[in-house]
């Protein structure tokens, strides 16, 4: 019995030890993300609810932290999305990261805890969770796709052609094949990078490089059918890639697409949904485009959105520099992107499953190095702007820091001559990258292997290991984690929030009454978005006003439903009443709060 | 033509003497000139079930919003083949609510196609060959809130999942009211010095407008219904509204695109249900799905961006069924959804044919044209036909007169008006008719799925051993086992035509057998990977084989069916 107490004490102690005080040293799997987020709900009931949306193919949950206290559900809220791309494993850390450090934060700064009584974050730390266990997995390889069983190539076949591991190094990386056929040659400034050869400067291929695997279903393509299934940030209704790879058999046909979906259009309060995917509008917004954003169906943000983007874009960056992140440049630390190169990789699956000829390097390599995209067919990001009608904000939450601009000899080229292929090499940055700043393990050397396709060639295997241009180490997330935290609470504060303001009662005499309010938007953020105004599943600004049955409304309206209060603006309503008594006005919605006066005639 | 062996007709059964083209003496009797609740709909089904056990089989696919099953009648010969094998064509109806004659008209198939088993060569053919999965209603919700509650003939037309229609933040809090309680909801009209409408001299039930510069005795004050939420308005925010069939998964667009699309695709449940059979059965090869009205055959697809996915080959098939149909029902028009009606993101129709490569057709049922053979005008006909046709072949049945009531916002009015179940569905005497004409449509557009036949089976010997085995496989009916949008996207599985029983050292298709134009398949020779196999066309494929006398070849298409030759 004594005993009984004794454990279940240490049991306890266990359970209310931080997280990461059990020294977490990577990434946690599913499982340890999951009693990680039981623990803190367990540990905050009166602020965090967990639930579990659905479970995956693969039989993971979905999980949903909701933070808040008191009614959460008629006050505005922030959705925070991670693991919209499987291989963005950073991006479930930092939604993690960001529960624990928030309630960190509200239990010894008064303010933080108060802004939990009038402002809902819902974090949805991995929605890809079966594609992410590939990285604790025996056999390590970016993967975008959960576990339904799917035909990637479309052959009628599933799963026929995956992945092999030549090199039995528990990962899959690169193979290089020499061939006089091939159109691939060793950067001349680091030999262990692969780049196309450009004719047109004298330069010749002698290489055929593939993602390391076999041809097992002998149909001329290596590895394009394994055993992954639908790519989550391909799977959404706007601007759906039917039937290409990972997008499944229609648009939203997945699990887990539909639970957040679901979710989202029953959480009427979010005003703006936050992800941590291969989407960047934070470190650059996006531009405005009038043709784009005109037209029955936009496929451009309009121009009043964009304003609000380029708002929060500042005040993300803001947050963003200054830190010594390794990484970061010297001179100012602001190293954020200039121009989206249209050249970028939509950053899916390319590196691994292209087929042997005609890929370009850019479209095999991710040129972005992890910098992100203005958005993709089917993603979750701009789904959550176009379809789910709110602000969508979406950032990498990492990536690796251009030096294409240092001259040749200049610290991190490795021996000042790039006299061929000048063109900017992700891989190379980032090899330089990982050397200055003294990160190892980053590169499995070019190993020769025998290869079963290539009787007699020449084989190798080896290249970038999977995930590290993607993800930090781990031990930077913590740094990363708060900076984010420190921007979403920015954005807390800009929220749009509905108030009822300037009661003015007049007497007309014998009984009659003329009331007029205003009702003011005081955030940073409109009501809803410009889009949202013409989103049905988006909830207007309601004023309603509520006579007693002793008093007749001779003049206003009853109910008005309002398109939008601009930021910092206000509307002025009035009604004439006859007859005494205390009525009420009630003007707001789910994703402003409501405010509510009672007036006494 | 009757099957042979069969008693000839020119004689009586029992009482009965035989009207052509319809069964004699069915087992299962049904009324086809009433309408089916969801119970009714059923009990009909499981007669039918019961009747025949070996011909048709019912099951639940799915539930709705509710909690009804989805059912659908698998109706083919069971005993001579898988019904997996077999190419098989899709019905439903009733998608919207309010068209619920659909219901009756898949039904009505059902019933025609057992009861006339083993008594009409085509209909037995078509059973032995292909399957049919028949779903009477897909909306189930809203079929019984449309008969159990009062409604016009236009409502509902969704299912019943409640939803904000005014933007206030309530759901479905000021529908319709039944004022006189008589289940339909009619117009409301008021006595007025200054009304804009009078009495029609030739039927006084009839509200016709002044001429410019008079007054009249009546103003019209829309329909049935009360301010029940105090915003100044009636009937606003009612169930619903959303349309079903603007919920599928090809070229969706939200509601500020495309009205009456819900939260996404395939976000209601019964349509999800569909989705998940059509799915799981890569058989179905044809399909055709019933809406009213307007006399209509159409094809899609929905939206202008999308006709260039129509090869020339995929319209030249719908043509020859949509002209063959335009003959077969007066008054019905071969039409073109996006060109001849409207744009529609996300309907049925367009998922069936791009998102599945399903050869669809959309019938809309009835047609003002049938009351008084004149040509309509607009979608119900002219009001004067209407009303004709109801005085003089209803007896005034299918309208309430105007009567007296006591309005809480408006007053004294009167209240009166078509029936809800006038002008849209089939007048009791005319179902029949109109559903025996598009069903008989529609088993032409099933007759034409894909018929595979090992048509010639060649062997010659090359000597030393070596022998080539040429198979030429025809299809012979119109719709190819591969649609173009199909062949694009690769949505179907090649067909697979494969030997068995002797060693296969090479396998080809053969492109020209006279000029020996002929591709190889390096891997596996055996089963040879055809992308098509055309409409009324056919392809030749080629083994060399070493030795095997005897061997199987089997034809194994999704859509196609599954079919084998063995040679001797």
């Amino acid at each position: 019995m004594h005993n009984k107490i004794l454990f279940f004490v240490g049991w306890l102690f266990l359970l209310t030890l931080p997280f990461h005080a059990v020294s977490q040293q990577d990434y946690p799997n599913h499982q340890q993300l999951s009693d990680h987020l039981q623990q803190m709900a367990r540990n905050h009931p009166d602020i965090i609810n967990l639930k579990s949306l659905t479970k995956t193919y693969g039989g993971k949950d979905i999980w949903l932290v909701t933070i808040g206290r008191g009614t959460v559900t008629e006050r505005p809220a922030i959705t925070i999305v991670g693991g919209v791309s499987g291989d963005r494993i950073a991006g479930t850390e930092l939604a993690t990261q960001f529960i624990e450090k928030l309630v960190a934060r509200a239990s010894n700064d008064r303010n933080i805890s108060a802004l939990l009584d009038s402002i809902t974050f819902y974090v949805l730390p991995d929605m890809s969770p079966d594609a992410r266990e590939q990285y604790f997995a025996p056999l390590q390889y970016e993967r975008f796709g959960n576990a339904k069983p799917a035909d990637l190539d479309r052959d009628g076949k599933v799963g026929e052609d995956p992945y092999n591991d030549l090199n039995n190094d528990g990962m899959i990386t690169l193979m290089r094949i020499k061939d006089p056929t091939g159109n691939w040659m060793k950067h001349p400034a680091d030999e262990r990078v692969m780049v196309k050869a450009q004719p047109e400067k004298g330069e010749r291929g002698q290489y055929l490089v593939f993602s390391e695997g076999i041809d097992n279903d002998k149909d001329g393509q290596f590895n394009e059918d394994g055993e992954e299934g639908v790519f989550f940030n391909k799977n959404f209704s706007f601007k759906y890639p039917a039937f290409t790879r990972g997008a499944g058999e229609h648009p939203m046909s997945e699990k887990e697409s539909r639970a957040i979906a679901d979710f989202l259009f029953e959480a009427k309060n979010v005003f703006a949904v936050i992800s941590f995917g291969p989407a960047n509008n934070l470190s650059e917004p996006l531009r405005y485009n009038e043709r784009d954003a005109s037209g029955r169906i936009p496929t451009g943000w309009l121009e009043e959105d964009i304003k609000i983007n380029q708002m929060v874009s500042l005040a993300y960056n803001q947050h963003m520099k200054g830190n010594k992140l390794p990484g970061d440049n010297d001179n100012n630390g602001q190293e954020l992107p200039e121009e989206h190169d249209t050249e970028y990789d939509i950053d899916t699956d390319e590196t691994k499953s292209s087929p042997p000829d005609n890929r370009p390097l850019s479209e095999r390599l991710d040129l972005s190095n992890g910098k992100g995209i203005p958005g993709s067919d089917g993603d979750f990001f701009q789904w959550a702007y176009f379809h789910y009608g709110r602000f969508s904000f979406s950032t990498p939450g990492w990536w690796i820091p251009a030096t294409t601009d240092e001259a040749p000899g200049s610290r991190g080229s490795r021996n000042g001559n790039r006299a061929a292929n000048q063109d900017s090499n992700p891989e190379l940055e980032f090899l330089r990258w990982a050397e200055r700043e003294n990160i190892n393990d980053v590169f499995v050397p070019w190993t020769p292997i025998s290869h079963p396709d290539f009787p007699g060639k020449e084989a190798e295997v080896g290249g970038i290991k999977p995930f590290v241009k993607k993800n930090p180490p781990y031990e930077l997330t913590e740094t990363l984690a708060t900076k984010h935290l420190e921007f979403v609470l920015s954005l807390a504060s800009k929220r749009p929030v509905t108030e009822i303001m300037n009661v003015n009662t007049e007497s007309l005499g014998n009984n009659l009454f003329r009331i007029t309010v205003d009702v003011v938007n005081r955030g940073s953020f409109p009501t809803v978005s410009q889009l949202g105004q013409r989103n049905r599943w988006v909830q207007k600004t309601v004023v309603r006003i509520t006579p007693t049955e002793n008093q007749q409304l001779i003049s206003g309206k009853m109910i008005e439903v309002v398109d939008v209060i601009n930021a910092q603006s206000s509307l002025e309503r009035s009604w004439l009443v006859r007859g005494k008594g205390n009525l009420t006005i009630r003007a707001g919605a789910e994703s402003t709060g409501f405010s509510e006066v009672s007036v006494s005639l | 033509m009757p099957v042979a062996g069969q008693v000839s007709d020119g004689f009586p059964v029992g009482n009965f003497f035989k009207a052509p083209g319809t069964p004699v003496n069915p087992k299962v009797e049904v009324s086809w000139n009433r309408y089916y609740t969801y119970d009714g709909l059923l009990e009909i089904s499981q007669q039918l079930v019961k009747a025949y056990p070996d011909l048709v089989t019912l099951e639940s696919i799915g539930k709705s919003y509710e909690g009804r099953d989805i059912w659908v009648l698998t109706v083919t010969n069971f005993s001579n083949k898988p019904h997996r094998e077999k190419p098989g064509f899709w019905i439903d109806g009733n998608i919207h609510a309010n068209e619920i004659q659909c219901s009756e008209i898949s039904l009505y198939t059902a019933w025609y196609l057992v009861e006339l088993y083993g008594k009409n060569s085509f209909i037995t053919d078509l059973l032995d060959e292909k399957v049919f999965y028949i779903a009477p209603s897909i909306n189930p919700d809203g079929r019984e809130y449309y008969m159990r509650q009062a409604n016009t003939v236009n409502s509902p037309r969704s299912g019943t999942i409640p939803l904000d229609d005014d933007g206030d933040g309530e759901k479905a809090e000021d529908g319709y009211d039944d004022l006189n309680g008589d289940g339909h909801i009619t117009q409301m009209r008021r006595r007025s010095p200054f009304g804009q409408f009078r009495e029609d001299p030739d039927d006084p039930r009839r509200m016709i407008p002044v001429k410019p510069g008079e007054f009249g005795e009546w103003e019209l004050l829309g329909l049935e219904g009360l301010d029940r939420d105090g915003d100044g308005q009636i009937n606003e925010d009612r169930i619903g509204y959303y349309d079903p069939n603007r919920d599928w998964g090809w070229n969706w667009q939200p509601d500020y695109v495309q009205r009456g699309a819900y939260h996404y695709p395939f976000a209601l449940p019964e349509n999800r249900a569909v989705k998940d059979f059509v799915m799981n059965h890569p058989n179905i090869a044809g399909a055709q799905s019933y809406h009213n009205t307007g006399g209509m055959l159409l094809r899609g697809p929905g939206t202008r961006e999308d006709e260039h996915l129509y090869s020339r080959d995929d319209r030249r098939v719908y043509d020859a069924l949509g002209e063959l149909g335009d003959k077969m029902i007066p008054g019905y028009r071969y039409l073109v959804l996006y060109q001849d009606l409207y744009t529609v993101y996300g309907g049925q129709i367009d998922w069936f044919h791009f998102g599945r490569g399903i050869f669809t057709f959309t019938n809309e049922l009835f047609t003002s044209y049938l009351y008084l053979h004149n040509q309509p005008e607009g979608w119900f006909g002219s009001q004067k036909d209407q009303y004709f046709f109801d005085k003089y072949l209803l007896f005034e049945d299918a309208f309430v007169p105007w009567e007296d009531f006591e309005h809480p916002q408006f007053g004294a009015i009167q209240i009166g008006g078509f029936k809800k179940n006038f002008g849209r569905i089939n007048p009791g005497f005319m179902l029949e008719q109109d559903a025996h004409r598009n069903m008989a449509f529609t088993l032409h557009h099933a007759y034409h799925t894909p018929k595979l036949e090992i048509h010639e089976v060649t062997v010659n010997d090359l000597g030393g051993g070596l022998r080539e085995v040429i198979a030429v496989v025809a299809n012979t009916r119109l719709i190819p086992t591969h649609s173009s949008i199909d062949l694009i996207n690769s949505i179907e599985r090649p067909n697979y035509i494969s030997l068995e029983g002797a060693s296969v050292l090479a396998g080809m298709i053969v492109h020209n057998r006279d000029l020996n134009l002929v591709e190889e398949q390096k891997v596996h020779p055996s089963v040879i990977e055809v992308g098509n196999i055309p409409g009324m066309g056919f392809v030749t494929v080629k083994w060399i084989i070493d030795g095997g006398r005897n061997f199987n070849i089997t034809v194994d298409s999704a859509k196609g069916g599954k079919i084998s030759y063995s040679q001797p």
